[in-house]
């Protein structure tokens, strides 16, 4: 089977520095793929490769087999890859309702049956489960400024699911949210993932986070991958500890 | 919209319907103007208020707007053939216009718009064979509708009312639908945005054209309300003074530029009592208020309701700030 996402050899400079140097892995479908490493390791410049904000300097990006590399990141969202930030990237002013209904909007009709149309774009009893689902009917239409930094970040989540994505990137989804919101965040994604049998590719520091939620886990360090493998053989590879404590 | 807010749009309506019946000329005239400029205000405010896409060209649309329907009448062009062409025309500049906005922002887009309308006022002003230069256009007719003259004060005041009210209808269409929810996005986020499938390539040209097209309607209406046009009217001035409006009603605020279109072409009038300061005391009567509330009239008003609200209501108010702290 095709696997959804395949990475061959990405390559990414900034100048002098080589922040992703020649990395590949593939995710199959219904996989959560966790990637691992310490800061600077090139988490989040790999991401913004694979997703079209960055144009990487060399190798080449698949979605589902299709070479997507070099794409807009709007032509990808609507191929169904989609993402969240690592820093907070909600639309402040917009109550957390019309957040969803933009996170989805532009998946239906057309420039003009999104003029003529409702104003909700017919997507209101969809932003109406998301956020039953995940828990935000007390605040559903509060300017999303106003929501707690947990509360945003369940809303960055599930802005990312709004259009039924095939593929989600989440890049450090834990970060900077507390314990209890954290236990919520986890099992929203596990329930999430069942029910829609999508494919994630998670980010994170957190690493009783990853191990709960992933199935395989990618370990990078100075842009290259130096391990793979199960969670519970990651966290006893000698390897990786030495990179995270070494130097 | 609240029940305060809903009698607010009532009564001014109610008044720019019927004021003008006991005003004489001059009256008449400045209620015209407020709705021309009301209009290039509310495209403005699309463009800068909701996309966040800062423009100081708004008043060489209202220049591109006003030269193409009397230079077009003067051709013997019926005023509504004219009048579409004014707007295309401002249209597909506008559009033009947009292409920087994809590459620079915020001040630098400014300069770059600040050029434009620098350029077109040149145009203007030294294309003698198009334009006349400094001499203008003169003689410009008033219209007909539909066998109706419209050459006195009165009738032309309510043509312009009618068009301020269909695309005030029309922007609040246009911002109550995706579109508008899109052109927030853009404001606050363009990379987020982005990433959630907006093409905001295509919604920063739109919001630029859009804006601009107003700016179009507005000088398609202004010709024949002032009859004479020189190119000076268009210069820096007119576009800075759009701004100002835009600003001092509350940038983003749907109903801000009938505000501050209002302060703006009253407030000279009633300072004429101070005479030579006039300009100076408008001056430091702006640089206050943008000092005390840098959103405008409306975002003031959202405020006193605010606080009102939370004097009513304390208990609430607290759990508020406890699910707000961060």
């Amino acid at each position: 089977m095709t696997p959804v996402l395949q990475v061959s050899n990405l390559r990414k400079s900034f100048g002098g520095i080589t922040a992703v140097d020649g990395v590949s892995f593939e995710v199959r479908e219904g996989e959560i793929l966790g990637i691992i490493g310490p800061n600077g390791s090139g988490k989040s410049t790999l991401f913004n490769c694979v997703l079209g904000q960055l144009a990487p300097s060399d190798g080449e990006v698949r979605i589902d087999g299709k070479p997507t590399t070099g794409m807009r990141p709007c032509d990808l969202n609507r191929l169904g890859v989609s993402r969240t930030f690592q820093l907070l990237q909600v639309f402040p002013q917009l109550s957390v309702r019309d957040n969803l209904i933009l996170a989805g909007q532009e998946h239906k009709g057309t420039m003009a049956s999104r003029l003529f149309g409702a104003a909700d774009a017919g997507l209101g009893g969809q932003a109406a489960q998301m956020i039953d689902f995940f828990r935000l009917a007390h605040v559903a239409d509060e300017p999303a400024g106003s929501l707690s930094y947990g509360q945003q970040k369940l809303l960055d989540a599930a802005m990312a699911f709004m259009a039924g994505p095939r593929l989600v990137l989440l890049d450090e989804p834990a970060g900077g949210v507390n314990l209890t919101m954290l236990a919520n965040l986890r099992e929203r994604l596990q329930a999430y993932h069942r029910e829609q049998k999508a494919t994630f590719v998670v980010i994170e520091h957190q690493m009783e986070f990853v191990m709960a939620l992933c199935t395989r886990v990618v370990v990078l360090a100075e842009g290259r991958i130096i391990a793979e493998g199960l969670p519970q053989d990651i966290r006893k590879n000698p390897v990786v500890i030495e990179a995270y404590l070494g130097h | 919209m609240t029940r305060l807010g809903a009698v607010g749009l009532v009564a001014a309506v109610v008044t720019a319907l019927v004021l003008p019946l006991f005003l004489k000329g001059y009256g008449i005239y400045l209620l015209s103007m407020w709705a021309v400029l009301t209009i290039a205000a509310l495209g403005l405010n699309l463009t800068l208020g909701y996309a966040g896409q800062v423009s100081l060209a708004q008043g060489a649309f209202v220049g591109l707007g006003a030269y193409t329907v009397a230079l077009l009448m003067q051709a013997g062009w019926p005023f509504p053939v004219a009048f579409v062409c004014a707007v295309l025309l401002c249209f597909v500049i506008g559009w033009g216009l947009g292409y920087p906005a994809l590459r620079v922002q915020h001040h630098y887009l400014a300069f770059v718009t600040l050029a434009f309308n620098t350029l077109v006022f040149l145009v203007l002003r030294n294309e003698e064979w198009l334009t006349h230069g400094i001499y203008g256009v003169s003689g410009i007719m008033r219209p007909a509708l539909l066998g109706l003259s419209l050459g006195k004060p009165l009738a032309y005041y309510y043509f312009c009312l009618g068009m301020l009210a269909l695309v005030a209808f029309g922007l609040w269409w246009m911002i109550r639908s995706p579109w508008g929810r899109a052109f927030v996005a853009l404001r606050e986020n363009p990379v987020r945005a982005l990433s959630l499938g907006l093409d905001t390539r295509r919604y920063t040209l739109m919001a630029f054209a859009i804006g601009s097209s107003l700016g179009g309607v507005a000088g398609a209406l202004y010709a024949p309300l002032v009859q004479f046009i020189e190119p000076n009217s268009f210069a820096l001035g007119l576009s800075f003074n759009l701004l100002l409006m835009v600003i001092v009603g509350g940038s983003g605020y749907f109903y801000g530029p009938f505000l501050g279109a209002l302060v703006s072409v009253l407030l000279p009038e009633w300072l004429r009592v101070t005479q030579g300061y006039y300009l100076i005391v408008y001056a430091a009567a702006i640089m206050f208020m943008m000092a005390v509330c840098p959103t405008g009239l409306f975002g003031l008003a959202q405020r006193a309701a605010r606080a009102l609200r939370t004097k009513r209501a304390p208990a609430a108010a607290a759990l508020q700030a406890e699910r707000t702290r961060p």
